[in-house]
């Protein structure tokens, strides 16, 4: 059969490169299909925002190749598993990134049983953005997809039984923090051009696959083809002109992204300017928040000053902004609480499950996604506070809650208290979605994007079905961006489109 | 001397038929049950028995066996793909196809190797003739004519998961049931099937044929408690030819040289300057008129039951796509025949409407109809209910195969039969059942396709609908899939397999010999002259100057396939992983959400890999599963 063939084909060239490689040991080498099949990854593993030291991995039969790239190894790689301080620089341009350690781990003698590098490195913003760059520059090397790494090492045989338990829930946790950052992405400008990319790929693939399907017994114009040739060449146009432009590209929301939501007159606009007028950790934390923007208004004040959003109202958009929130404050009125401090704790639960966009989804993230201001605390008779703070302690299916009065400031310096620890937690939270290495991904899925659809206009004359495969998978790695296009999507298309049948 | 041999043929069919009906038959016991005749059918008693099952095929008419029930051609794209993958297991159709074919072309011939569509217009009566012929001449393969009234079930065997164990069959006449271990259901349209023209509705499957057995409808649905959908579909009216105006459509001729379908064959049945030629003519505004001035009258059209997309009636097309011209194809059905099918103009109207709408065509202005079109709807078994070996999932030994499932088309039909019939054989055999993967096969995406994702409307073959389309072509089937079928499946012949092997090694020689030819570009271009060769592979030449035509499909291809081969085998690592299809999803002591918890309960995926490509699976949710799989069969070899 054919496959066999080729099997033998790739495992005899293979073998012939070894031989080549290190003729001393002739007899030892034995290629394992692990490592000449994988793609090599790399990811940011430290976490993201100010550190002192970030940690990039790289792993994949090319890790050797990067490191002798960009730490400028041309003679042997250090001796596996030590140390190295090097200069470390663009491997096309020469330019000077940093001086960092650098670290060779020869597989299967590494976290994922591949060939692996490390790059130890300052944790500033701009020198990580600037090595996941170069990274991605090279051939053969692409940014990870969300819980690769420890994928790989599970396939390896590298991580136990009980550790894979754990795996789950990490990758589940990386992919929530992608999908936020995604969601983020896709809700703005940045997001809208990639959809529109996709939406006219899509449509070039529909009509190609149409052309190759239907136009030997259907009435599918000749113009189909040429119609597609154009689009083509169109998007190519402008997704090379984005990739060299990146400026103009719109910025990726970064830090912390808090969301204040509360009914009307709960004391919104307060809490922000009891917030704003305080410490200054506090400030810079509500100035880090990323783009203050949203549908060009600063999206506090889209909150607490237009009635129509009180959360009883919530529109959609609203619903989305706090699915996309690393944190949501939900403000309470204290006097609206029931009198008996055994009712609150339901109350509250009530009120939850309006203001978060998916009930089930805020109960399991409650500890961690949500605080709960009980604001005008001076309001409430204090016999009553104290034993509804008492019954609110004991309650573990509920956020916490705090007691909060920003007339008076009573209680402010323990929610700061809690808030920054919060804070602390999501910023040094290596998952919490790197814009940098959203930005590395996205920028490798265009490029090959590209390349792909370099390989339609090459195949359009002599072959229609290898050009076709160009236009799939340039979809396929827009894809990875913008959600994956399965084959009854293109047949909607084909169907809408064209009138087919016999 | 040839229409002489056939004489004999069908003589001898005839005779066998009637020493093995009725009364005169004595077994009771077989190995394979398979009901109906089609082209489902067909494949799946003849692959069965190929696999050294003893097998009964009951149909309800031993004369309508092979018989093609609708349009009279077979292949076309996609579905040329499929008819080459069942000759490549040895299967009925592609030699078939060669001995009926009137007409052969290949489609797609300008747009690469990978996506070309073997086609032919067929003679329905040397197609029914050869098929019939073949079952005569199959070991261990024995025909009845009847009508099966019910399904036997019993309790499961408890080692096997599922609800229940198929032990045989009972006829409607009430005579004594047939038993056996497993039982191929090929039924097509006759599941509660109904027929339209007009305002006219009758039970039935096929005009002219006995009704639907409802007592099987009654065991799937009620017994087996098995979830059916309905479908519709139609076929146009049968044109006298003399009363056509062929000078007034357009000719289309056929290949010079036919090219067979069968990897066994080297030329078809009919000689080259034997062909007929098809016409091709368009609709009118007129055509228009009719249909909406006749749509009160049409039932079958204001039914909702779904109706294929790409396949729709006349009335359909015209309604969606107003104001344009509709394509028709006058396609001969025979050698002999004295009719035209018209393709394109499938209708349910009253019959004297028909006779109108067809007159409003020009080279149909006198138009005779011998046989009016009509309209069908009929029940499906969601296929989503079945293993990928074909089996019900619920019913051990149940296999079901063609219209059944919710596919349409003959070339699919085809494919399932061969398919269940080759598992149901297994079964019979205590052999483990098996499944061909979506990596290798354009069978494999059907049945994948069918059974991971359901059906909507009536699923037909495109080549859009294979990932791997550069790898499976139409060209390579036999190689993909012979060696297979012989050292593995069982249901390929030793001379079919010899030939395979002898293909393979003679193209791996050449391979060979061109790998170990090493140029600079520089060199290449001086000896080859101006050709596009790739910079970076100029070592070997990858593409084009090989000598001979295999080869050069195989060089054109080989760099894309060898890109793919890395998606293949995850996609294959993750179909080798199969889910217990007993897992109860809800209370699995795994960390998974609700969400995913219920999809995978609604749809109990039949592999990991199936899993991963459900709407609605998250990563996270695939890793658990792993986990659990590695975990549960670890204590179950601790066990063993």
């Amino acid at each position: 059969m054919l496959p066999c063939s080729w099997g033998l084909w790739r495992s005899a060239i293979h073998t012939l490169k070894t031989f080549r490689a290190s003729p001393s040991a002739r007899g030892l080498c034995i290629p394992t299909r692990a490592v000449c099949d994988a793609e090599t990854i790399f990811a940011l593993s430290s976490g993201h925002g100010r550190c002192g030291v970030a940690v990039v991995r790289v792993s994949g039969p090319a890790s050797s190749m990067v490191l002798r790239n960009m730490a400028g190894l041309t003679q042997a790689l250090p001796p596996p598993r030590t140390a190295l301080l090097r200069r470390i620089t663009d491997p096309k341009s020469k330019e000077l990134l940093d001086r960092g350690l650098v670290l060779w781990f020869k597989g299967p003698h590494s976290f994922t049983g591949e060939d692996s590098a490390e790059f130890h490195i300052h944790g500033g913003p701009a020198v990580i953005t600037a090595v996941l760059q170069a990274l991605g520059s090279l051939e053969g090397v692409r940014p990870a997809e969300a819980g690769e790494f420890t994928r790989r090492a599970f396939h390896a045989g590298k991580l136990g039984l009980t550790e894979v338990e754990g795996l789950g829930d990490l990758i589940h946790a990386e992919t929530e923090a992608q999908r936020r950052q995604a969601l983020r992405q896709m809700d703005g400008e940045l997001g809208r051009l990639y959809q529109d990319w996709s939406y006219r790929l899509k449509r070039c693939l529909a009509h190609v696959e149409a052309f190759i399907d239907f136009s030997e017994d259907e009435l599918i114009e000749d113009g189909v083809l040429n119609q597609v040739d154009s689009s083509v060449r169109q998007l190519e146009t402008e997704i090379e002109r984005h990739l060299k432009d990146e400026r103009r590209g719109e910025r990726l929301r970064t830090g912390v992204q808090v969301v204040i939501a509360g009914a009307t007159n709960a004391g919104k606009s307060s809490l922000l300017n009891t917030l704003c007028k305080n410490n200054t950790h506090t400030q810079s934390m509500t100035h880090c928040r990323a783009n203050p923007h949203f549908n060009g208004q600063p999206c506090m004040s889209a909150l607490s000053h237009t009635p129509k959003y009180a959360f009883f109202l919530m529109t959609k958009s609203l619903f989305l902004m706090v699915e996309q929130a690393d944190l949501t404050l939900v403000v309470v009125d204290s006097t609206q609480l029931p009198p008996d401090p055994q009712l609150v704790a339901a109350f509250l639960q009530q009120h939850l499950s309006t203001v978060l966009p998916s009930p089930e989804a805020g109960m399991t993230a409650a500890s961690d996604k949500v605080l709960l201001v009980l604001n005008k605390s001076d309001l409430v008779p204090e016999e009553q506070r104290e034993r509804t703070e008492g019954e609110l302690r004991e309650r573990p299916g509920l956020p916490p809650a705090c007691f909060l009065s920003c007339s008076t400031s009573t209680g402010l310096e323990d929610f700061l208290t809690v808030l920054q620890s919060r804070v602390k937690t999501l910023c040094g939270d290596p998952l919490s979605g790197a814009p940098s290495l959203t930005q590395a991904r996205h920028r490798a899925h265009l490029q090959q994007s590209v390349q792909a659809l370099n390989q339609y206009h090459q195949y359009r004359d002599q072959d229609l079905a290898l050009a076709a495969e160009g236009v799939r998978l340039a979809l396929t790695h827009l894809g990875r961006i913008t959600g994956r296009v399965g084959a009854e999507e293109i047949l909607d298309i084909i169907f809408r489109d064209f009138c087919i049948g016999k | 001397m040839l229409a002489q041999k056939l004489h004999l043929l069908r003589h001898n069919v005839l005779s066998f038929v009637s020493s093995r009906t009725g009364s005169d038959f004595t077994r009771r016991q077989y190995d394979v049950i398979v009901v109906g005749g089609g082209h489902a059918g067909t494949e799946a008693a003849a692959a069965a028995a190929r696999l050294g099952a003893e097998t009964l095929l009951i149909t309800q008419k031993i004369m309508t066996i092979g018989a093609l029930s609708c349009n009279p051609s077979l292949g076309g794209v996609g579905k040329g793909q499929l008819v080459r993958e069942v000759d490549a297991l040895d299967g009925l159709c592609g030699r078939a196809g060669d001995a009926a074919g009137v007409h052969f072309s290949i489609l797609n011939r300008s747009k690469g190797p990978a996506v070309w569509g073997p086609r032919a217009q067929l003679d329905r009566e040397r197609y029914r003739q050869f098929i019939q012929s073949e079952l005569l001449s199959t070991p261990r393969l024995t025909v009845l004519e009847g009508s099966v009234d019910e399904l036997l079930v019993s309790q499961p065997n408890p080692e096997e998961p599922g609800h229940h164990r198929v032990t045989g069959i009972r006829l409607v006449d009430g005579s004594h049931p047939i038993l056996s271990s497993s039982v191929v259901l090929t039924t097509g349209t006759f599941l509660s099937g109904s027929l339209f023209m007009g305002q006219t509705t009758s039970p039935g499957g096929r005009m002219g044929d006995a009704q639907s057995c409802a007592g099987l409808s009654y065991t799937l649905k009620e017994t087996l408690g098995l979830r059916v959908g309905r479908l519709r579909t139609g076929t146009p009216p049968r044109i006298v030819k003399e009363s056509v105006d062929l000078s007034l459509a357009q000719l289309q001729a056929p290949d010079k040289q036919p090219t067979p379908f069968s990897f066994l064959n080297t030329h078809t049945r009919c000689k080259p300057e034997e062909q007929l030629p098809c016409y091709l003519t368009h609709t009118t505004p007129g055509v228009e008129r009719v249909v909406r001035e006749s749509v009160h009258l049409n039932c079958h059209i204001q039914q909702d039951a779904k109706g294929p997309r790409y396949c729709p009636s006349i009335e359909s097309r015209v309604l969606r796509f107003p104001g344009r011209r509709h394509q028709v194809w006058l396609e001969p059905e025979g050698l002999t025949s004295d009719l035209l099918y018209p393709q394109g103009l499938s209708m349910t109207m009253p019959p004297e409407l028909q006779l109108r709408l067809l007159r409003e065509i020009p080279a149909l202005h006198r138009a005779e109809i011998r046989t009016p079109g009509y309209g069908v709807q009929y029940d499906f078994v969601c296929p989503t209910q079945l293993t990928p070996s074909l089996q019900v999932k619920s019913t051990q030994g149940l296999f079901l195969a063609g219209q059944i499932n919710g596919t349409t088309g003959y070339e699919e039909a085809a494919a399932q039969g061969l398919w269940a019939g080759v598992n149901a054989g297994r079964t019979a055999l205590s052999l483990p059942p098996m499944a061909l993967s979506r990596t290798q096969s354009y069978i494999g995406v059907l049945i994948d396709d069918l059974v991971g994702r359901g059906v909507t409307e009536p699923y037909r073959m495109f080549t859009s609908r294979a990932e791997f389309r550069t790898y499976l072509r139409p060209d390579n089937a036999d190689l993909r899939l012979t060696p297979r079928g012989f050292e593995e499946v069982g249901c390929v012949t030793l001379r079919r397999y010899k030939k395979a092997v002898s293909v393979r090694d003679g193209l791996q020689e050449a391979l060979m010999a061109l790998q170990s030819v090493a140029l600079s570009s520089t060199r290449w271009r001086e000896k080859l002259g101006n050709i596009s060769l790739s910079e970076n592979k100029s070592t070997t030449l990858n593409r084009k100057q090989c000598w001979t035509f295999t080869i050069e499909i195989y060089a054109v291809y080989r760099p894309h396939c060898e890109k793919q081969s890395r998606e293949m085998e995850r996609i294959r690592s993750e179909e080798s992983l199969s889910l217990p299809s007993d897992m109860d999803y809800l209370s699995l002591p795994v960390s998974l959400s609700q969400e995913v918890r219920e999809i995978l309960d609604r749809v109990r995926p039949n592999t990991l890999g199936a899993a991963t490509r459900l709407p609605g699976m998250t990563p996270a949710g695939i890793i658990h599963l792993l986990n659990y799989l590695k975990l549960f069969t670890h204590c179950k070899r601790r066990h063993a």
